[in-house]
C-alpha cells in the first residue's frame, strides 16, 4: 500500500505540472524581443545591424536610380562586407537584410560569394549525373550577371580609460556599376557605444 | 473689401504654420503617436508628412522639457489606406535628446506600398517605470 502511494506521488505531481495553460515546457530559458534595444556590451550589435541595414535600404530606395533598376528589371549583388573593426562579427548580416528588404520593394538580386558553390553544385549534379530527364534540367550558361553590386566596410574607433570605453563605429555602404566602377550612390552611418563603469 | 481679402489671407497662412500636424497624412499629432506610458519630459511637437519619389516621408520634432539629458526610442508601423501593417516590425531605435532640446528627426517609408503611418515612442522616465507603478516594467532595450 505504502510503496503503491510512492509510486502514485509524482504520477499526481506530474499531472499538476500539465495542468498549467501555459504553452511552454522547461523553465530557465525565455524569449525577448528581437527588435528591442541591445545594450548588453559596446560590440557591433542586433540593434546595429537593424538601425544600419534599414537606413541603407531607405536610404538606396530614394534613389531614382534604383527606381529606373526596379523599373527595367535590373540585376544587384552583394560582395562581402569588409570588417575593418577588430572585432568578429558576420557582415553577411548586414547585406542580406539589405538585400531582403530591397527584394520586398520589387529589387531582382543574384547570389554571389559563398553561396555560389551550392548554385554550381545543383548544376553539376542536374547535367552531369545522369539522373535527370534532359527537359527538365537547368541548363549550364543561363545564368544572369548583375549589373551593380553593393558594396561597403565596417570600421571603427576605440578609445578607452580606466572608466570608460568608447566605441565609434562608421559604416559604409556603396552602390557601384559593375562595368564602369563608378559608384552610383554611397552612405553612411555612424554609431557611437560608450560604456560607464 | 481688399482688407477683408488680405486679412483673410493672413489668416489661412497663420493657420498652415501653426497646425503642421495637418501635414502629416490624415490627422492630428495625437492620433499618429503612441506613448508607452506617457512621458515625463520629452513631447512631439511637430510632425509632418508628405510622399515624395512614392515613398512616404516623416519628419517629427521631440522637445525635450527637462535641462538634462533624456533618452528616446522610436519605431514606426507603416500602414497601407486601409489601417493595415505593410512591413514588418520595425528595430525600436535609441536617440539621446539633451537637455531643453528640439531634435528633428527624419525617416522614409522602407516601403512603396506604405500610406500610413503610427509612430511608437518610449522613455525611460514615463508614467509606467515600474519605481512609480511598482510593476515591473518592460523598456523596450536590454
Amino acid at each position: 500500500m505504502k510503496l503503491c502511494r510512492i509510486l502514485l506521488l509524482p504520477a499526481v505531481l506530474s499531472l499538476a505540472a500539465c495542468v498549467s495553460n501555459s504553452p511552454t515546457t522547461g523553465g530557465g530559458v525565455s524569449y525577448g524581443d528581437s527588435k528591442a534595444v541591445e545594450t548588453v556590451t559596446t560590440d557591433l550589435g542586433s540593434t546595429d545591424i537593424q538601425m544600419t541595414a534599414e537606413k541603407m535600404t531607405q536610404s538606396m530606395l530614394q534613389t531614382p536610380l534604383l527606381q529606373d533598376i526596379i523599373r527595367r528589371r535590373g540585376l544587384l549583388m552583394a560582395s562581402p562586407v569588409a570588417n575593418k573593426t577588430s572585432e568578429y562579427f558576420d557582415t553577411k548580416l548586414i547585406t542580406d537584410t539589405i538585400l531582403t528588404q530591397l527584394q520586398k520593394n520589387g529589387v531582382r538580386y543574384v547570389i554571389a560569394g559563398d553561396e555560389m558553390q551550392n548554385q554550381t553544385d545543383e548544376l553539376i549534379r542536374q547535367n552531369q549525373s545522369g539522373l535527370y530527364k534532359k527537359s527538365t534540367t537547368a541548363r549550364v550558361g543561363n545564368m544572369h550577371g548583375a549589373q551593380y553590386r553593393i558594396d561597403g566596410s565596417v570600421s571603427s574607433i576605440i578609445k578607452r580609460d580606466s572608466r570608460t570605453k568608447d566605441v565609434y563605429y562608421k559604416i559604409n555602404m556603396r552602390l557601384i556599376e559593375i562595368e564602369s566602377g563608378i559608384v552610383e550612390w554611397s552612405d553612411e552611418k555612424e554609431i557611437r557605444k560608450t560604456l560607464n563603469r | 473689401m481688399k482688407r477683408m481679402a488680405a486679412i483673410l489671407v493672413f489668416g489661412v497662412a497663420c493657420l498652415s504654420v501653426c497646425l503642421p500636424a495637418s501635414a502629416a497624412e490624415g490627422g492630428s499629432i495625437a492620433s499618429k503617436v503612441e506613448e508607452l506610458g506617457k512621458m515625463d519630459y520629452l513631447r512631439v511637437t511637430d510632425m509632418r508628412a508628405v510622399r515624395r519619389d512614392n515613398l512616404l516621408r516623416v519628419q517629427f520634432t521631440v522637445t525635450n522639457s527637462s535641462p538634462g539629458n533624456e533618452r528616446l526610442h522610436y519605431r514606426f508601423r507603416w500602414l497601407d489606406a486601409d489601417g493595415f501593417t505593410v512591413w514588418e516590425e520595425e528595430p525600436w531605435k535609441p536617440e539621446i535628446i539633451y537637455g531643453k532640446q528640439n531634435k528633428v528627426i527624419n525617416v522614409v517609408a522602407p516601403t512603396f506600398k506604405a500610406a500610413d503611418f503610427k509612430l511608437e515612442l518610449q522613455s525611460p522616465h514615463n508614467s509606467t517605470s515600474s519605481e512609480r507603478t511598482g510593476v515591473a516594467d518592460n523598456p523596450p532595450y536590454r
